[in-house]
Parts: structure tokens; sequence; C-alpha cells
């Protein structure tokens, strides 16, 4: 399992065109810039700036999701940069009691739930020998939910294909699911039209780097 | 006049358009900047975060009075209302530390936690199952950590010059009566209840909470797991038998049921036993679990097993062994525990149980039946509650009820039957002060009443822990325990008083990274052991006149981070014992005691053959033995024991792992002590026969298959 040691947080952000709609509402800009950092900015005071700031809209707009999912996804790209273990379960404590707060408010977002399997494989990968029954099977059941959510979700797909390949790879087993899985992602990626200018965006090119390992 | 109206428009207008400037710092008790922290204008999206010398600024077009908070992990929120108007403001916050979790103190005297939940923990539950040697026994495992003496031919857990009676077993808070499968005589018994189940093994080898009773020397808590994730069925083939379980989940419960046969009559017709078995052990066993989640925060939990295990052997006769008796053994067993838990409010949570136990042995020596049964109630319930966020109170009340009894039975004798009953009935408290993350002090104390002495008893129980810095940890420890005497003894005479131990245990833990070091020494005191004259099968006087002492200094040290794939740890004790107790005649180290004890086990990962081999190295010096060919007392010494384990598991398939363990590779014959005939020889010595290992070797072979529909998962945990 050690092969989900994930240097993949890399891939996850890289290529990512942001989507210049034109600027909406108070809301929709005040998220962008901070958005724009979670995906392009890798220190880590810089990104908790932006969990930060995405704490206090979430705080103040209490129907939205998006500052939630956003404050969460910027604490996962903060554990990335730490190599304490222990620091960086802190770091996924704080990711996931931020997702809980979107969860509560959309139960049945396929993003949501693509990113609360994403902290799983995050917590696996910290500790794959202890924590891999436990994670493994979490994370697997979580992408699952997340791709029947809303199959067409990108994201759901690219995250499950990575967790497929890694376990064909450590049990040494044919990664034609695993292809297929990110086969399926990348067709999803080319027709995925965003619903809001706020919608994630990130995922693709971990995609692509799958596809591009299962080519060779 | 209209210039005034001009100029107050102007100024109404630019208060209502001016922007209020908030600066300001933040620091912790000692005056230190914290950085990152977030400073919230409450409800609204302005604030800042704080630089890396905790000052902030930020402007907002708010106006009239707000609530400033200002919040960062291991902090408690700070809060302040701010009057805005356009006139800058400065904020001086101090953030008071949280007690929380993860950065707190932990008591760690006495006690050895594996647990995949808590994080920083010496083992992992996984740990438990992959121990070589061990062949999946938690007290095998557990016999690789300091603290423990081995005892080749019981396989019980003895704890610092403890017997193995006086470690006791609780599954979430629940006694065991008898956590050991029957063995024959001086063969290991093993656990009955498998490492799998469990999500945490709390290890006390001493100064444990006031929640546990009737334990003299060491209690070995076991939290089973909550409900499965996945719906699952799993095969087991072993050299010795086979298994079968499945798993059933569904959204808020789950069921499990697994049924399991042993039968190690082939193998032993294999490889020569040093045992004259008449027909070897063969076993039943049938395990249930269930599980399901009541309202948003309850859980129920029921667990059981029930087993029947048979075998039968010659005993020779040591002057003359030629002559022969056979003995034979059928052992029924049944447990069940029923388990509750719920938050009954944002401070409280209450948690409590019933478990039964019952069990009977119908044994057969020559023309001799003993039949004797035990059954046994423990119900239990502990509130625990946060008082401040520095106080946690842990309270609850628990009863005991046991019945014993014994039947002998011989051709022309009336029937011999002896058997008692007891009930313990015990509440107790105790309470976790944080003074700060740094230093906790845990104070407690049991009061427990027992009909067999008709007697009430107080015993107190205290702990501290401090940091000394930020790895680096000191913790002691002090109570008094007390455990009713074994049913050997009771059984004849009830009104034994408690047998009683008293702890002082000292600790310095330190974590960094896959690093762990801990040194621990202690004391312990026994006070009124039994003690009788005449033989342990025809006691006389028997009374509480014994008393007794063990001291000792242990180590630990594991490392997982400094050679890439290999995880090892490597323990070492220093025990130093002496009693006089049962028919001693003088103050004597014990005949279970051994002075210095070692392991080393070593886990290695080779990705390439998708294997895991792991190896268990285990060392315990000579134990006395009484030679009644010698003037003084218990003064023969065995040779000193080792132990070479090997395993294997290959994962060809997520759901297929084939296992190889063998124990004892080296061969080496290990002697445990010797028994001696009752009489003397014509030329006035006793003849001795060595007690030895029941064969050198012990050699498993398993193929584990699990059949899910994610056929992510195996069954390595279980292993």
């Amino acid at each position: 399992m050690k092969h989900l040691r994930l240097s993949l947080l890399v891939l996850l952000l890289s290529g990512i065109s942001l989507s210049t709609i034109a600027q909406g509402d108070r809301y929709t800009s005040a998220m962008q810039p901070h958005i724009h950092t979670v995906y392009t900015v890798d220190t880590v005071p810089s990104l908790q700036n932006a969990v930060n700031a995405f704490e206090r809209i979430g705080a103040a707009e209490k129907t939205r999701w998006e500052p939630h999912y956003y404050a969460a996804f910027g604490c996962v790209m903060m554990m990335n940069h730490e190599q304490d273990k222990l620091q960086k379960d802190r770091y996924l404590d704080q990711a996931e009691k931020a997702l809980a707060q979107a969860t509560a408010l959309v139960p049945q977002e396929s993003e949501v739930v693509a990113l609360e399997g994403f902290i799983y494989m995050m917590r696996l990968s910290i500790d794959p020998a202890a924590r891999g029954q436990k994670y493994a099977a979490l994370a697997s059941q979580t992408f699952g939910r997340a791709v029947a959510l809303n199959p067409e979700n990108p994201r759901a797909l690219a995250l499950q294909a990575q967790m497929q390949y890694g376990m064909a790879q450590f049990f040494g087993s044919p990664t034609t699911e695993a292809c297929a899985t990110a086969r399926a992602a990348m067709e999803k990626f080319a027709t995925f039209r965003a619903v809001s200018p706020l919608a994630p965006q990130w995922g693709q090119s971990l995609a692509e780097k799958l596809q591009g390992a299962c080519k060779e | 006049m209209r210039l005034f109206y001009t100029v107050l428009l102007l100024i109404t207008l630019s208060s209502a358009l001016a922007q209020t400037r908030l600066t300001g710092r933040v620091t912790d008790r000692q005056g230190n900047g914290i950085p990152l922290a977030n400073v919230i204008l409450a409800d609204t999206y302005d604030g800042a975060t704080t630089d890396n010398a905790g000052m902030f600024a930020f402007e907002t077009f708010e106006t009239g009075t707000q609530k400033l908070v200002i919040r960062f992990v291991g902090y408690k929120d700070f809060e302040q209302a701010v009057i805005l108007g356009g006139k800058p403001l400065v904020i001086q916050a101090t953030l008071e530390e949280a007690i929380n979790e993860l950065d707190a103190v932990e008591i760690t005297a006495g006690s050895f936690m594996a647990s995949d939940e808590s994080r920083r923990t010496v083992l992992k539950a996984i740990d438990i199952a992959t121990t070589a040697g061990a062949t999946a026994d938690i007290a095998g495992a557990l016999n690789t950590l300091p603290g423990t003496q081995k005892v080749g031919e019981s396989g019980r857990l003895f704890v610092r010059g403890g017997d193995g009676n006086e470690t006791k077993t609780f599954i979430d808070g629940m006694l065991v009566l008898d956590a050991y499968g029957p063995a024959a005589p001086n063969t290991p018994s093993r656990g009955r209840f498998l490492p799998f189940m469990f999500k945490g093994t709390s290890f006390s080898t001493g100064g444990y909470s006031a929640e546990y009773g009737q334990a003299l020397s060491s209690a070995l808590v076991l939290d089973s797991r909550d409900k499965a994730e996945m719906t699952r069925t799993d095969i087991g083939l072993l050299s010795v038998g086979g298994d079968v379980a499945h798993t059933q989940a569904w959204e808020r419960g789950s069921i499990a049921g697994k049924l399991q046969y042993t039968n190690i009559r082939p193998y032993f017709g294999l490889i020569n036993q040093e045992i004259d078995w008449k027909t070897p052990p063969a076993s039943w066993e049938g395990v249930g679990a269930f599980r399901h989640q009541v309202g948003k925060t309850g859980m129920v939990k029921v667990y059981g097993n029930m087993s029947r295990t048979d075998f039968s052997l010659y005993q020779h006769d040591i002057d003359n062994p030629a002559s022969r008796v056979a003995y034979a053994l059928q052992n029924d067993y049944r447990y069940i525990n029923g388990f509750y838990k719920d938050v009954l409010s944002e401070r409280w949570t209450v948690r409590g149980g019933a478990a039964y136990t019952y069990q009977r042995n119908d044994a057969h020596t020559g023309t001799t039946a003993t039949l004797e049964t035990e059954e046994g109630i423990h119900a239990k319930t502990v509130f625990e509650g946060t008082l401040t966020d520095k106080i946690e109170l842990k309270t609850g009340a628990e009863v005991l009820q046991r019945h014993y009894r014994q039947d002998i039975r011989t051709a022309d004798m009336p029937t011999g039957v002896r058997a008692f009953d007891e009930t313990c009935a015990a509440v107790f408290a105790e309470a976790d002060v944080y003074t700060s993350n740094r230093f906790v002090t845990r104070a407690g104390v049991r009061g427990e009443y027992n009909t067999l002495t008709d007697k009430t008893s107080v015993d107190p129980r205290v702990s501290m822990a401090y940091k000394t810095g930020k790895v680096g940890q000191v913790s002691l420890a002090y109570g008094i325990f007390r455990q009713t005497a074994n049913n050997t003894w009771v059984r004849l005479q009830s009104d034994l008083e408690a047998e009683k131990a008293e702890h002082y245990i000292l600790n310095y833990q330190r974590i960094t990274g896959g690093r762990t070091l801990r040194v621990e020494t202690y004391y312990k005191r026994y006070r009124d052991l039994v003690k009788y004259t005449g033989t342990a099968d025809e006691p006389i006087l028997l009374n509480n006149t014994g008393h007794g002492y063990a001291q000792g200094v242990e180590l630990f040290w594991r490392d997982n981070e400094t050679v890439r794939g290999v995880d090892y740890w490597v323990s070492y004790s220093y025990l130093d014992t002496r009693r006089n107790y049962l028919n001693y005649p003088a103050s004597s180290m014990p005949a279970f005691a051994s002075r210095h004890n070692a392991s080393l086990v070593v886990k290695y990962f080779i990705e390439p053959l998708k294997s895991q081999v792991g190896t268990t190295y285990s060392y315990t010096s000579g134990r006395p033995y009484d030679n009644p060919n010698q003037a003084s007392f218990n003064n023969g010494r065995t040779p000193y024991y080792s132990d070479l384990s090997l395993n294997w598991s290959y994962l060809p398939k997520p759901y297929l792992i084939v296992y190889l363990s063998c124990t004892n590779v080296l061969g080496r014959d290990n002697i445990f002590g010797y028994t001696y005939s009752d009489t003397p020889g014509t030329d006035g010595l006793y003849n001795s026969r060595p007690v030895r290992q029941a064969a050198p070797r012990f050699l498993f072979v398993g193929i584990f298959l699990t059949l899910s529909k994610d056929r992510l998962v195996n069954q390595l945990p279980t292993l």
C-alpha cells in the first residue's frame, strides 16, 4: 500500500485553468481568489490564510457548502506539506471537521462525498500498514458512493481510479479495472461543465497521469 | 443653512462609508505570538490571518457593535465585542490553551496501548496479530513486551512477579472469568479471543484505573470493534482445521458469525510429541457478534462465543514409566457480553453492560471423575463526564456474582463436593485534573463489598504525568489492588481474605516520529497471600499470612523509521521477586518467576514478493524449581529458555493470503522445570522428570480467502 504514498497531490493541481466566468455576486467574488490560492499556492501560510477566509465566509453564509468544501480541501493541501505524522493527522482532523459542515448542508453532493473519500485515502497514506484494512475499504466505498450519486463527476472517478490502481499495483493484479475507470474519468472531464463558477475543477491531471501509466 | 446641511450630510455620509481599521496582536499566555490564527468579524466576510509575530490588521465597512472572534487550533476561541465607528481599534488578544486529546499529556505508567484510533500509541492493533511466535494469540504477542515473564508451559500472562491468575481480561469493560482455553498439563493454553476482534488493546502491568477490580497484577482491557463496514465472507483452511465466517453489514449495524473446527490429531500423527496422547485436542467453536447504532449516538454490541474441546492423554509414573494413568478432559465454555454506550448530553456519556461466563470441566483421571463448573455474571454502568474543560470524571458501579462447584467421584467413595458463591459489589470514581496540556493528575478510589469475607474495602489509586518537553514525559502511579484468593483455596475455605498488592511505578517515555523509548521501574508489595501447611492437594490451616514483593526495571525500544520497510522492537525486563506464600518454608523466588526476560521482534515488508516476514527472538533466564534432594527450598535453576520464531505472510491477491509460521526453528530443547516423584527411591533420592515443550516446534500453514464486493480486503489483520 506504499504505492498510495501520494505525491499525486501535486498532480491534482497542475493544469487547472480557472474558468474566469464573469464576476457575479459578492459571495462569488469573495470566494474566487481564495479558491485560486488553494489550487495554485503551495505554502502553508498562504493556504491557511485561504482556509481562514473560507471559514469566515462559511460562517457568514449559512446555506453555502462551497466555503466548507474548499476549507477542507485547503487543509488536505496543507497536510501535504507536513512531515510529522501527528501533524498530518491534525490537518486531516481539521479537514474532516470543515467537510462535515458541507455534508450537513448537502449530504447528497457527489463532490463533497468524493472529497470525504480523498481524506480517507490521505489517512491511509500516513500509515498504510496499520490503517490499510480500515481506510482502504472506507475510501473505496466512499468513492463508489460519490460516483453513484453523480456518475458524471470526473473527480469521483479519477480518485476511484487512483485507489483501484494503487491496490492493483500493490497486489500485482491487472490494472484493467483501474484503467477503465481512469478512461471514464477522462471522458467526463472532457464533457464536464461547471454548474457554477465555484464548482470544483481539480483532478484532471490525476486522470491523465493514470491514463498515461495505463498505456505504458 | 444650506452649507450646514451640506456639511452635515457629508459628515453622515463619510461616517457611513468610513472604514474601521482593526489591528492587534494574538499571543498565548506566555506572550508568544500565535501565527496563522483566524481573526473573524463574526457573521461577516471580514477578518484576517495573523502573521509570524501574531500581528493582524484589516479594514471593515461594518458599523455598530460587532463580535470579534479569534480562533486557532489547540486554543479556546477568543471573543470580544467591538464598536465600529471609523476610529481605528487596537486589539490585544491572549488565547487560552484548550486541553485536547492530541496535545495533552497521557498517563503511561504501567500501561501499553495498542490502538489504531489513538495515534500516539506504542503499538497498533495489527501488531498484536502479526508478531511471529505469537500465532495470533493476544497473550503471545503481549509476552514480547516488558513487564511480562515468559512461562512457556502455561501460555498465560505472568506480570511482574505475579502469577498467571493475577492478570484479568476485560472486554468492553466486562470481566471475562477465564480468558484462556483448556490445555493439557504443562502445555501452553491459548487465549479464547482472537486479536482481530479488537480495535484497541490496553495492557496494563500495574497502576491501572479504579474501574478495574479483582486483579492483583495486571489488567488486559480489550475494546471490541464497532460496526463492520462491509459484507464479506472469510474462509480459512488451516493445517490444524478450518473456519468460515460471514459478516453482513448494513447502514446502521452489522452481524457476524464464525464457526471454527480445530483438530490437531493429524498434525500430531506426523510430528513426534513429548506427550503420550490418547486423543490429541480437538475443538468446535462458534462466535457471533452483533453491532447496531441506536439513535444518533448510541451503540449496542453483543458478542458471544461457545466452544467444546476434548482430549485425553496418558500420564506416566516417574519412578516406573511403564505404569500409566489415563487423563481425559472435556471443556464446555460459553461467554456472552452485551454492551451499550450513548451520549447523554454535551458533557456526559454512559456505557455499561452485562457479561455471563459459563465453564464446565469434566475430567477423568484413572477411576476418579472431577466435574468442575463455574458461572459468573458481571454487570456494570459507568458515567463519564467533562466537568470543566480541565476536569474529567469517571464514576460507576458494578456487581460480580460467581458460583463455583466441584464434584469429585471416586469408585466406592461418597461424592465430594466443594462449592462457594461470591458476590462482589463495587463503586468507583476517578477524576483526571489537567493543570495544563503538560500536567495531569488522576485520583481515584474504589470501594468494594464482598460476601465471602463480609467486608468492605476502600482502595486508592493515584497517577500523574508531566510532559518534560515536546516528545518526552514522566508518569507516576500508585495504587492498592485486591483479588479474591484462587478458586483452589476458596473452595476449601470460603472466608479467606482477599489477597492484596500495592504498586509504585515510575515511567519515562519519549516518542519521536517512528521511534519510541520507554523506561519503567516499579516496586510491588504483596500482602495477605494464601498460606498453608501440608501439600497442595491436602492443605492444612489455610490462612492469609503470606507476603512478598517484586521490583524491577524495564526497557522498551521500538523503531520503524531508521531502516525502510523494517519495524522492530526490543524489550528487556529485570525482575527481583520473593514470596513467602502457599506452603513455602521460607521466602523464595517462585517457580514462575525469572530474573531476565528479553525479546526482539522484527517485521519486514518485502514489496516485490508481496510478503511480510516476521521474526521473534525471546530469552528467559533460568527459573527456580524445588529439588527435594537438596536441603534448601526452590534452589534449583532450569537452563535458560530461548525461542526463535518465524512467520511469513504472502498476499498473491488482494483477497488471498498464504500464511506460514514456525516456532522454535532452532529446535532448542527448552526445559521449564522438573517434577519429582512423591516418595524417595531405595537410595533415598527422589527421581525427577523434566517438564519439556510438547514438541520442539509448532509448524502452522493456513490459506485465507476473503469474498467481498470490493475484493480489496483480506484477513491479514486476523492473522
